[in-house]
């Protein structure tokens, strides 16, 4: 059996991982087993480990098709993803998904996202029946043009010019980010 | 307000080469379980929705990133505004960069290719928001001794600040989302630095580091990815960042040090037994405390076998603290911007010799 990383040598270490509780495995040669990490304690101290360039070999060779498919967005093809081992930017994480999604479970088992999700102000990406929806909820700014409105309807003029002021803040601040 | 910002980098780059005689920082001090925990660190990596990642960026997006996470911290209703310096890359010299990394504040990455970059620090050096290193935003927490729950909700709070007026990459599956697949989902990482030397001694790290890569975690050297082990130094964190949400993994974590210091005092206690080790902690003192030039290689080891001899009650005289405080200031680069740059390697060994002998006088 020859390595699973490179490719070129045969495989003389197997490598097994668990992650939550999904077993792993893979065949490696001593070369990218090393480079890997997985090494006795003995050799630790010349441990020289770039994962970013055997991410690029794990998450599959380039094929060099001139007609490749481009993230609309940043411009990266997948070739040059596989090759870098750098996603372009969160678009490709859409555009290539089936392409990615092989490697990501190589690294963090079969896994869905746990844990934290940012608050109404950022971006959220959901899947609808399949499709992508891209779901932006109001920025504070917007929220005030709203509420602004609502006082002129009710013609709480007082209430207005005070939001008015505090819109006229907010737009000045954004143009600092601009 | 943005100008202050440059006056206050300036203030801060003119306070680094007095930082030693400041008031203590976290790196100086010893926190809980600190015979064998040295420090807590996390770090939480984001992105800014609209932008490409770092690798794929232009000048221009990277200084508007910059200033957007620069005004998200310092702007005038960040309940943090005044906590925080900026300071830009361009202004230090080069000791003063690998001071940085020395100090672990930034990664040696971030300084590898400095020109045009920025972080954020806190006042007290705990918290450093890297800007377009591999990922545009950086949060690091740093704690003394074991803290890893502290420093986790520490960083969450900078990350829920940063998200109130900055828009993240996230995806509902892959959760947030970064340049390298290895962070998606928490994008956090956390580790803690420990010092291992009864279990380097009787050659048990082998068989540790197999059953660590079986748990998810990994161990390494002190400055993170492809360094070197130091004077049985190592860095314990999580590998897994998807599927696994904060509190988990910062618990599985905590769980394994647990484990692992209490093997190391295991260790220690039947070592510190032994006169062969004894020997070895007594001659690595007499040569600290009387050597006249010390390269930095040979402080960190045998500052090693002091440190298990003062918490195995082998020493006295000086304290963890004095340790850490003085491991700091001996490294090559923080002695460099403290002394001046123009110092040769051989005039450094000297100074270096001098300081230690001073500091660890009252050593026996």
């Amino acid at each position: 059996m020859m390595c699973q990383n490179c490719g070129k040598n045969p495989a003389t270490t197997h490598i097994k991982t668990i992650v939550n509780g999904k077993l792993a495995e893979y065949d490696l040669c001593s070369e990218c087993a090393r480079a890997k990490g997985y090494k006795s304690f003995f050799n630790f101290d010349d441990m020289d480990f770039d994962f970013n360039n055997l991410l690029g070999s794990f998450i599959g060779a380039p094929t060099g098709r001139s007609n490749a498919m481009r993230c609309p967005k940043c411009g990266a093809s997948f070739e040059e993803i596989a090759e870098s081992g750098k996603i372009g930017c969160a678009e490709c994480y859409n555009v290539f998904r089936d392409r990615l999604m092989p490697t990501i479970h190589r690294i963090h088992g079969a896994a869905k996202h746990k844990g934290k999700v940012p608050g109404s102000n950022a971006l959220r990406i959901v899947e609808p029946a399949g499709k992508i929806a891209v779901v932006e909820e109001p920025t504070p700014i917007e929220k005030k043009r709203a509420e602004l409105k609502e006082a002129i309807e009710k013609q709480d003029f007082e209430h207005a010019a005070e939001l008015r002021d505090e819109i006229k803040e907010m737009e000045k601040g954004d143009g600092n980010h601009a | 307000m943005q100008l202050s910002c440059v006056t206050k980098s300036k203030k801060w780059r003119k306070e680094m080469g007095t930082m030693l005689n400041e008031e203590k920082k976290w790196y100086e001090k010893a926190g809980k379980e600190s015979d064998v925990v040295i420090s807590t660190r996390v770090r939480l990596a984001r992105n800014l929705a609209d932008m490409p990642f770092p690798n794929r960026m232009t000048p221009d997006q990277k200084a508007a990133v910059e200033r957007r996470v620069r005004d998200a911290i310092l702007s005038g209703n960040s309940a943090i505004a005044s906590d925080f310096d900026f300071v830009q890359m361009d202004d230090l010299s080069n000791e003063q960069a690998v001071s940085l990394v020395e100090r672990h504040i930034v990664s040696p990455e971030f300084i590898a290719n400095a020109k045009g970059r920025g972080f954020l620090i806190s006042k007290d050096e705990c918290i450093s928001i890297m800007v377009n290193e591999e990922d545009h935003v950086r949060i690091q927490v740093l704690h003394e001794g074991l803290a890893l729950s502290e420093a986790a909700e520490m960083a969450d709070r900078i990350d829920t600040l940063l998200n109130e007026s900055l828009r993240f990459a996230f995806d509902s599956e892959l959760g947030y989302l970064t340049q390298c697949p290895t962070n998606l989902g928490t994008g956090m990482r956390a580790s803690v630095m420990l010092h291992l030397p009864a279990l380097t001694e009787n050659g048990a790290m082998s068989r540790i580091s197999t059953n660590l890569s079986k748990l998810g975690l990994v161990i390494r050297g002190t400055y993170g990815e492809g360094s070197n082990v130091i004077g049985a130094m190592y860095q314990l964190s999580n590998q897994i960042t998807l599927g696994l949400s904060e509190k988990e993994a910062v618990e599985n974590l905590q769980n394994i040090t647990m484990q692992l210091i209490s093997e190391e005092r295991k260790t220690r206690a039947s070592l510190s037994k032994n006169i062969n080790v004894q020997d070895k902690v007594g001659r690595s003192a007499g040569v600290l405390k009387n050597a006249r030039l010390l390269s930095c290689d040979e402080y960190m080891k045998l500052i090693s076998n002091v440190r298990f001899g003062i918490a195995e009650k082998l020493l006295s005289g000086i304290t963890l603290e004095d340790i850490h405080t003085l491991t700091v200031a001996v490294q090559p680069a923080t002695m460099a911007a403290a002394h001046g740059s123009n110092l040769s390697a051989g005039q450094r060994d000297i100074l270096r010799a001098d300081e230690v002998r001073k500091a660890l006088k009252a050593l026996q």
